[in-house]
């Protein structure tokens, strides 16, 4: 089956010309949605559908495995010429960014162990179970006082930069990622839990800083933060944290996504990718949203 | 009003979609409506800001993630500005620079 990457709508697999001749037709209906994918995945330029078909056919071309196409488009799409906002406003300290993030990825990590939940609900591999239930206890359980959770240290990381615990756990999330967390549990609800794993742990790669070795431009965040006598020592310990977990975490998923995935697992693994890497976008600029709105206060 | 996208989106310069809005008495393409918002925004933001009535040309260089970094003109006049929105068209920042 071969799915919109914006909309989800279904076709028939490989069926890239009516793919095509859908986007010509949200074209000329101008939707943003639509129309923002392909300026920013295909061309900026009108394209008749024979022509689109062929770029849509070569964006989706897998050449070295799964895999690598994820992590390709992933570091154009966040890390590459072009970075991100999130990530640009990353590349020096800034308290206000920081406590923008700690109240979003509150609700982010909630939904990231609902996500694994499902991937493990739905497999019956070992090994693949074994993993999402080591990363759920790292990411909200934790292993005791002396191996805090990541939503442990991100609570603290607010504490040390003025927010309150009670406000950080009851405030609701920004629109953006109410919407993203939406897409991420229909993702894992209605997909399977190959395709739930990509679309997830791809996410990851945030923070992977071996990434410069597939043509990253930009480190998540500047290291420099690390060894600032300005910043917090849970501001440290939170970024240092993914900084050192997530070159494993997301690259070890992804293996598990290659190794197992078989090839009428690709396009929905693509679409699912696709699609979470759309919501994860518009989730980091509510990072930043909601930091100007805690700084203005 | 002229910018110097001449192709496509008066924003972007994205020649996909049809959309037109009248902005300062001149029908202009763009490529969607979020597009045509960012745009009107930012005009009226700067005729605000300079007490301008109307503005001539508005040079632009930049993208969504980037921002842009842009020239407005009207008569002799001249301001330069940056602005970045979010996704949904609202504007993030906006600063003379």
């Amino acid at each position: 089956m071969t799915f919109c990457p914006v909309c989800g709508l279904k076709f028939h697999s490989g069926d890239y010309r009516m793919l095509a001749e859908h986007f010509i037709e949200q074209s000329r209906l101008s939707d943003f949605r639509h129309v923002s994918w392909l300026n920013r995945n295909i061309s900026k330029n009108l394209m008749k559908a024979e022509d689109l078909m062929f770029s849509l056919m070569a964006f989706y071309h897998i050449s070295g495995g799964i895999k690598k196409w994820i992590i390709n488009d992933f570091v154009k799409r966040f890390r590459g010429d072009s970075p991100h906002p999130f990530i640009l406003a990353m590349q020096q300290y800034d308290p206000e960014v920081i406590r923008g993030y700690v109240v979003e990825h509150h609700h982010f990590l909630k939904q990231w162990i609902r996500s694994c939940s499902y991937v493990i609900a739905k497999t019956e591999l070992d090994d693949v179970q074994s993993y999402e239930l080591e990363n759920i206890m790292t990411e909200l359980h934790g292993y005791g006082a002396s191996e805090p959770s990541h939503h442990e240290l991100l609570i603290r990381m607010g504490e040390s930069l003025g927010l309150e615990r009670n406000f950080i756990l009851a405030e609701k999330p920004l629109r953006q990622t109410a919407e993203a967390v939406k897409i991420w549990n229909e993702l894992a609800a209605s997909g399977s839990w190959i395709s739930t794993m990509a679309a997830m742990h791809s996410l990851e790669l945030i923070a992977n800083r071996d990434l410069s070795t597939h043509g990253a431009k930009y480190a998540y965040f500047n290291p420099s933060i690390l060894s600032d006598s300005r910043v917090p020592a849970a501001v440290k310990a939170f970024l240092m944290e993914g900084y050192e977990a997530d070159v494993s975490h997301s690259y070890v998923a992804l293996d598990f996504v290659e190794k197992y995935a078989e090839n009428e697992d690709i396009e929905e693994i693509q679409y699912a990718y696709l699609r979470s890497a759309g919501a994860f976008s518009d989730y980091l600029e509510a990072r930043l949203e909601r930091g100007v709105m805690l700084g203005n206060k | 009003m002229e910018t110097n996208n001449t192709h496509g989106c008066a924003l972007c310069d994205a020649t996909w979609g049809e959309y037109y809005r009248e902005i300062d008495g001149d029908r202009m393409f763009f490529c969607c409506n979020i597009c045509a918002d960012i745009f009107e925004n930012m005009v009226l933001e700067v005729k605000k800001r300079k007490g301008w009535k109307n503005i001539d040309h508005i040079d632009l260089k930049g993208n969504f993630s980037s921002g842009r970094q842009c020239t407005a003109r009207s008569g002799k006049e001249t301001f330069n500005f940056y602005f970045r929105t979010y996704s949904d068209g609202r504007m993030m920042k906006f600063e003379e620079r």
